[in-house]
C-alpha cells in the first residue's frame, strides 16, 4: 500500500512492537499448539484413526459377526467374497479352504497381529531401552559392552535366526512373540544410547546429580522424560516390523499354528490358490497392508510432531 | 471374471517373457515338469517318485506287472521259476541291446545285482535290495537270483526298483557316471543330463519287444519346477504339455477350462493316524483302546474325502492300500458317529475330553480338518506342524503320541510293504503287539499265498480292532495335459512316458 510505504520510520516500528506483543498476547498454550500440530498432519491423523478403528475392530470382534473362525464346513469351501458372482450372502468376504468364515478370521486375526506386535514390541522396548540407557548414561566399559552386544546382534539377520529357533521350538503364538521380543531390540539400544548420550551432560542433570539424587531418579525423571519421544516413534517402527516377521514365519509355516486365525497364515493358506482365487490372499493381505502403513504414518507423525524443530 | 483375466494375464506374461522351447505335437516333444529336485538320476541312488518315473523309462527290470491285469510278464527275462525256497532261476532274452550298443546277458544280471546288493555301496532305498544275496551265472542267458531267506514278493520288486544295468559300462563310469550319462535298455535314452534340472530323453529306436512297449512321443523334456502355481503359469502359455500332482481344487478349474484334459487316478498311498498305543511317549489317554476308537469315530473321513482330496480317493479301514495282497477288507470299521466318541471317551474315563499334541507333515489342511473334528468330541488337539525329517526323528525316538501319516508302499503291491514296515516291532511301530509280530513274521516269510493272505488278515483285524492306527483315505493323483496328447494314468502313480502318444 503506498500509505505504508510512506510511513515514517518510529510509526512502523512501533506498528511492529504491537503486533509482536499482540501476538504474543494471542499465542495458544503449548497443549493446544501440540493439538494444531497433530490435527495439521494428516499421516498422523490417518494413523491414528485407522489404527484406533483396528484396535476397535479387534476387541470387538465378536459382536461384528455371529460366524465362528474355526467353525469349518467342508460343503461350503472357498466361497467367494460379496463382489464376485455366487457368492452366500451369509459370509460378506466368503470362506477359506475349510470352509471357515472369511470375515470372523480376519477380525480375530487383527487381534493376533496386534498381540504380537504391541508386546513384541514392549519386550524388545523393554531390553533395549534398559541397555541403551545404561550405555549411554554410563558409558565406559558399560557403553562398551553394549555396543558390543549390539554389534553381535546387528551381525545376526532376523529372519533367519527367528526360522531356526523356530524350527527347533515349534511355533506358537508365544514362541513368536518372545523370539520377535529378544531379536528385535537393536533400535531401541541404539537411538536411546544416543539420546541419552546428548542429555546425560545438560545443566539440569548436572543440576540433579549436584543434588545427590540417585542414578535411577534421575534416569526415571531427569533423563528419560526428554528422549520418551525417541523411544515412542522406535517403538512404532518395531511393531509394524515384528507385525511383518509374524506374517512372514507363519506364511512360511513357522509362525503361529493353524487353526488360530492369523493374517500370515491366511495368505499362506490361499497360495497355493492364487491364480484361481486371488481375494484369498488379496485380503489379509490389504488388512496387513493397511495396519502396518496405519502404525508406520503414526510413528512418522509423532516424530514429526514431538521434534524440537517443529515446536514452533 | 476376474480369476480368468489374471489366469490370461500371468499366461500372457510368461507367453511373451518365457523362453518357449517350442513345444507342441508338431516337433514331437512332450515338455514335462518335475516337483521335486532329483539327487541323482542313478535309480538306486535317489528315493523320489521322480526317480522312479525316470527309471521307468531309461531302463528295464527283469519282469514286468501288467498293470491291466496285474500279472507279471517278462521283460528281460522270458522265464523264471523258484528252484527252492531261496533261489529264483530266470532264462534272459536274448538279442536285447543296451542303448550304448552294449549286448545285454547274464553277465550285467551278476553285476548289476551283486553290486546294489552289498550294503556298503550305498543304495539310497535299502528294502529295495536287501533281499537278494547275490546273483550266479549259469551260462549265457540263465541266471539264479539268491535271497536273503524267502522272500515271496520278489517279483513285484523284480518288476519295480530293481532295474538292469550294463555291466562294462557300469564298471567303468560307476554311479557318478551313470547319474550324467545314463545307460539303459529302456524304451527313452537319455540326451542330456543337467543334475536336479533339466532332463531330455529320446526315444530308443532298438527297443527289444517288451511288454512295456516302445515309446511313441520322439522327444520328452523334463524339468524341475517346484512350485504348482508355476506349472500351471507355464502350462497355460504352453511352456508345458504334461504335469501332475495337481490339487484338486485347481484341478477342477482347470477342467472348467476345457482346454486341457484332467485325468484323476488313485494312488498307493494311504493316509492314516499313529497313535501310539504301546505308551513310548509317556501315560497318555490314547494308551487307551477307547480312546482310540473314540478317535476313529470322531473324524467324518468321509467328508474329508467328499470336499478335500475328491476324485479316486476313498475312505480306508484297513492298516494297507486295498488292492495289495493280504490286505484284509472284512475289518472292523469305525463311522462317524460324534455321539459315540464321547460316549467312548466318557466310558474311558474322560468325560470332558484331553488335550494332545497332534503332529503332520503334509497335507496341513487336511490336518487342520480332522483337528476341527476332534474338536468337537472334546479332544483339544495342538497341531506342531513340521519338516518330514524332522517329525520322523521324534517317531523314531517314539517322541509322538499322535501324528498324521502318509505312506505310499514304494507302490509294491503287496501288504508286506507297509503293514510288516510299521508293526514288526521297529523304531515306527507304536502298537509294539506281539502277536501282530508273530502273525507277520509267518506271511512275511511264507511262499505259500494262502497261508500268508491268512496271516495278514489276523495282523489286520487285531490292528482295526485295538485302533493302533486310524486309516484315513487313500490319495488321487491329477494328471493335467494338453489335449493333443492321449495318456491312462495308472494307479501306481508311475507316470510312463512310453505310454504317452499324441491323438491322431
Amino acid at each position: 500500500m503506498p500509505g505504508s510505504i510512506r510511513a515514517s520510520g518510529w510509526g512502523e516500528a512501533m506498528a511492529r512492537t504491537i503486533e509482536t506483543v499482540a501476538e504474543e498476547i494471542r499465542s495458544p498454550s503449548p497443549g493446544a499448539m501440540l493439538r494444531r500440530r497433530i490435527f495439521g498432519h494428516y499421516g498422523l491423523v490417518f494413523g491414528i484413526a485407522v489404527l484406533t478403528i483396528i484396535v476397535l475392530i479387534a476387541l470387538f470382534a465378536p459382536l461384528l459377526t455371529s460366524h465362528d473362525p474355526y467353525t469349518q464346513d467342508l460343503m461350503a469351501r472357498m466361497k467367494p467374497p460379496f463382489w464376485m458372482a455366487g457368492h452366500d450372502p451369509d459370509h460378506l468376504l466368503g470362506t477359506d479352504h475349510l470352509g471357515r468364515d472369511y470375515l470372523a478370521r480376519l477380525l480375530y486375526g487383527a487381534r493376533i497381529s496386534l498381540a504380537i506386535g504391541a508386546v513384541a514390541a514392549l519386550i524388545s522396548g523393554l531390553i533395549g531401552t534398559a541397555m541403551g540407557v545404561a550405555a549411554g548414561y554410563f558409558g565406559g566399559k558399560v557403553d562398551l559392552v553394549v555396543t558390543f552386544l549390539i554389534n553381535v546382534r546387528l551381525a545376526m539377520p532376523v529372519v533367519l535366526v527367528a526360522l531356526a529357533v523356530v524350527a527347533i521350538l515349534g511355533g506358537s503364538l508365544e514362541v513368536v512373540i518372545v523370539v520377535l521380543g529378544l531379536l528385535l531390540w537393536d533400535r531401541f539400544a541404539v537411538v536411546m544410547r544416543s539420546s541419552v548420550m546428548q542429555v546425560r551432560d545438560l545443566e539440569y542433570v548436572n543440576a540433579a546429580k549436584a543434588i545427590g539424587c540417585s542414578v535411577p531418579r534421575i534416569v526415571l525423571s531427569e533423563i528419560m522424560p526428554n528422549v520418551l519421544n525417541n523411544l515412542i516413534v522406535v517403538a512404532t517402527l518395531e511393531m509394524a516390523h515384528a507385525i511383518l516377521l509374524e506374517a512372514a514365519l507363519s506364511f512360511l509355516g513357522l509362525g503361529v499354528q493353524p487353526p488360530t486365525p492369523s493374517w500370515g497364515l491366511m495368505i499362506s493358506e490361499g497360495k497355493q490358490m492364487m491364480l484361481f482365487e486371488p481375494w484369498l490372499i488379496a485380503i489379509p493381505g490389504v488388512a496387513l497392508f493397511i495396519l502396518v502403513l496405519a502404525i508406520n504414518l503414526l510413528g512418522d507423525g509423532l516424530r514429526d510432531v514431538t521434534a524440537p524443530e517443529n515446536r514452533g | 471374471m476376474k480369476t480368468r483375466l489374471l489366469v490370461g494375464s500371468v499366461a500372457a506374461v510368461l507367453a511373451f517373457s518365457g523362453s518357449n522351447a517350442l513345444a507342441d505335437k508338431a516337433n514331437d516333444t512332450l515338455n514335462v515338469a518335475f516337483t521335486k529336485e532329483l539327487e541323482s538320476v542313478d535309480s538306486y541312488f535317489n528315493s523320489a517318485r521322480e526317480g522312479v518315473i525316470f527309471q521307468r523309462s531309461v531302463w528295464d527290470g527283469l519282469l514286468y506287472l501288467n498293470q491291466e491285469t496285474g500279472e507279471y510278464e517278462g521283460n528281460l527275462a522270458t522265464s523264471w521259476q523258484w528252484v527252492d525256497d531261496t533261489t529264483l532261476e530266470l532264462k534272459l532274452r536274448e538279442g536285447v541291446k543296451f542303448h550304448n550298443g552294449e549286448e545285454f546277458d547274464a553277465d550285467d544280471v551278476v553285476y548289476t545285482v551283486n553290486f546294489v546288493a552289498k550294503p556298503e555301496n550305498g543304495v539310497v532305498v535299502q528294502r529295495n535290495v536287501n533281499w537278494m544275496k547275490e546273483a550266479v551265472k549259469v551260462d549265457k542267458y540263465t541266471v539264479r537270483i539268491i535271497t536273503n531267506g524267502p522272500f515271496p514278493a520278489a517279483f513285484e520288486y523284480l518288476a519295480g526298483p530293481v532295474s538292469i544295468y550294463p555291466n562294462e559300462y557300469y564298471a567303468e563310469a560307476g554311479p557318478a557316471g551313470m547319474a550324467l550319462k545314463p545307460v539303459g535298455t529302456g524304451p527313452y535314452q537319455v540326451e542330456s543330463v543337467e543334475p536336479g534340472k533339466h532332463f531330455v530323453l529320446k526315444r530308443y529306436e532298438g527297443y527289444h519287444d517288451s511288454p512295456k512297449g516302445a515309446a511313441s512321443i520322439g522327444t520328452v523334456d523334463i524339468r524341475t519346477i517346484p512350485d504348482v502355481n508355476t506349472q500351471l503359469a507355464e502350462l497355460f502359455s504352453g511352456g508345458l504339455d504334461f504335469i501332475w500332482g495337481v490339487p484338486a481344487d485347481q484341478a477342477e478349474k482347470i477342467a472348467a477350462m476345457g482346454r486341457f484334459t484332467v485325468a484323476n487316478e488313485s494312488t498307493m498311498r494311504i493316509g492314516y493316524l499313529e497313535l501310539d498305543a504301546a505308551g513310548r511317549s509317556g501315560d497318555h489317554p490314547i494308551t487307551k483302546a477307547k480312546v482310540r476308537q473314540a478317535i476313529a469315530h470322531a473324524i467324518d473321513r468321509q467328508a474329508i474325502v467328499d470336499s478335500l482330496l475328491k476324485g479316486k480317493s476313498k475312505v480306508v479301514h484297513s492298516a494297507c492300500f486295498p488292492t495289495q495282497f493280504g490286505c484284509e477288507q472284512d475289518v472292523t470299521t469305525y463311522d462317524y458317529d460324534p455321539e459315540k466318541a464321547k460316549a467312548l471317551l466318557a466310558e474311558a474315563g474322560y468325560p470332558d475330553g484331553f488335550s494332545v499334541d497332534f503332529y503332520a507333515y503334509r497335507d496341513r489342511p487336511y490336518a487342520e480338518a480332522m483337528l476341527s473334528y476332534l474338536a468337537k468330541v472334546g479332544i483339544q488337539a495342538n497341531l506342531k506342524y513340521l519338516q518330514y525329517s524332522a517329525l520322523r526323528d521324534m517317531r523314531f525316538k517314539g517322541e509322538t503320541s499322535m501324528s498324521f501319516q502318509t505312506w505310499g508302499s514304494y507302490s509294491v503291491n503287496d501288504a508286506s510293504a507297509i503293514t510288516s514296515q510299521f508293526f514288526k516291532h521297529g523304531a515306527e511301530d507304536f502298537a509294539r503287539d506281539d502277536e501282530v509280530l508273530a502273525w507277520l513274521n509267518a506271511a512275511d516269510t511264507s511262499v505259500d499265498p494262502a497261508v500268508r493272505k491268512e496271516n495278514y488278515s489276523e495282523a489286520l483285524k487285531k490292528i482295526a480292532d485295538q485302533a493302533y492306527w486310524v486309516p484315513l483315505f487313500s490319495y488321487n493323483s491329477n494328471y493335467v495335459f494338453t489335449q493333443d496328447a492321449e495318456f491312462t494314468p495308472t494307479p501306481d502313480e508311475v507316470v510312463r512316458f512310453f505310454q504317452v502318444s499324441w491323438k491322431q
